[in-house]
């Protein structure tokens, strides 16, 4: 028993080294990477107006991939910081909770949003911006690889006796058999970066989310093809940090 | 009445980052004296020694070695002499904690420090409007 407790010990102190140690080399990597855009643009700024459209074209291909390898330092600082930062537990109502997440999405058109709730109270007390960033987030993997002219998309909620569960589904183009299980890994995207422009950190951090929460979530193909998201948010929540 | 530059202060301690504040200065020409100070420790004694002249404003970067830009703020504060300059955070860190502590210590504002250079032009110039209408 002793060394049990030995042990966890021992892992919460290696998993807190390892948060710490994600959080400062990704921060302390952001001013050279930054210093590598700059200077690039210096470069091309002094070059002057007849330069070989070749060179400009690398120029931008090297500042998108710098742009690129900053969105991931940034997802990673999310990911490191995802059960440190916004830990407050605070009232929320859930249908607004859904609204505020559709309104943050930053293209709606064409989408016809369907939700439906089976709620005892609308209202709950829970740490209302991890939720927030959860829902938010498969909303937003919902719409931004979707394939086709009209998207309809889902979020169904039912409230039990101990927790929510949350379906968020949507007709596009679903997840390859193949791959369902590497979609939960950090940087992994199912298409080429060059396709659909992604950091492919989103579910890493839903799922982180949701475990520190006591929760699960997982995928299942949709019907009609589509993707269905399915995760349960405990109603009690405690924050064992 | 002509009015007279601000002397701006540039605390910040990555040579790149320097460069790219000059550059952006020339871009938007931006006529006022450029101070540059490595550190906190530094920049308080250019401002004790009157090496930086009246009126002048700060442009602050956090993080920093020997005395980073939160320290440096505490002493600016405490220094019956100093305590009034206008001070602008220019940070790569969105930590929420540093955001609060500049806050605390009454910065005029904080800015992230964009990745792409066209960006930190606009940032620069806007910056620049702001201290122009400003009273000193």
């Amino acid at each position: 028993m002793e060394s049990e407790k030995k042990c966890q010990e021992e892992l919460t102190a290696l998993k807190k080294e390892y948060e710490d140690f994600v959080y400062i080399v990704s921060h302390d990597i952001k001013t050279p990477m930054r210093a590598i855009v700059n200077i690039a643009t210096w470069i091309e700024d002094d070059l002057g107006p007849n330069v070989d459209q070749d060179i400009l074209d690398n120029f931008s291909l090297l500042k998108n991939r710098v742009g690129r390898l900053e969105n991931m330092m940034n997802a990673l600082l999310e990911l490191s910081h995802a059960n440190r930062t916004k830990m407050e537990l605070f009232e929320v109502s859930i249908p607004k909770l859904v609204n505020d997440c559709i309104a943050m999405l930053s293209d709606k058109t064409n989408i016809e949003f369907h939700t439906s709730y089976n709620l005892i109270d609308e209202k709950c007390i829970t740490l209302g911006k991890k939720l927030e960033k959860v829902i938010y987030s498969l909303l937003d993997n919902a719409v931004r690889f979707h394939d086709k002219e009209k998207k309809n998309v889902s979020i169904e909620i039912v409230e039990n006796e101990t927790d929510y569960e949350i379906v968020i589904g949507d007709d596009g183009p679903g997840i390859p058999e193949e791959v369902k299980d590497k979609i939960f890994s950090v940087f992994y995207t199912v298409n080429s970066k060059d396709v659909v422009d992604s950091t492919g950190a989103g579910l890493t951090i839903c799922e982180k989310i949701i475990k520190m929460v006591g929760g699960t979530i997982e995928y299942t193909p949709g019907l009609n093809g589509g993707s269905v998201f399915k995760f349960n948010w405990p109603k009690a929540i405690t924050i064992n940090n | 009445m002509i009015q007279k530059l601000v002397n701006i202060l540039l605390v910040e301690d990555d040579e790149v980052d320097v460069m790219n504040v000059k550059r952006a200065f020339s871009k938007n020409n931006i006529k006022n004296d450029l101070f540059v100070a490595g550190n906190g420790v530094e920049a308080l004694d250019m401002l004790r020694n009157s090496i930086v002249p009246l009126p002048r404003i700060i442009i602050l970067d956090i993080n920093m070695p020997k005395m980073n830009g939160i320290e440096f703020l505490k002493e600016l504060r405490e220094d019956e002499s100093l305590k009034n300059i206008s001070v602008f955070v220019m940070t790569t860190s969105n930590e929420d904690s540093d955001k609060i502590n500049a806050y605390n210590l009454n910065v005029a504002g904080y800015i992230l420090k964009p990745l792409s250079f066209e960006k930190f032009i606009s940032s620069v110039a806007t910056l620049k409007d702001f201290w122009s209408l400003c009273e000193m």
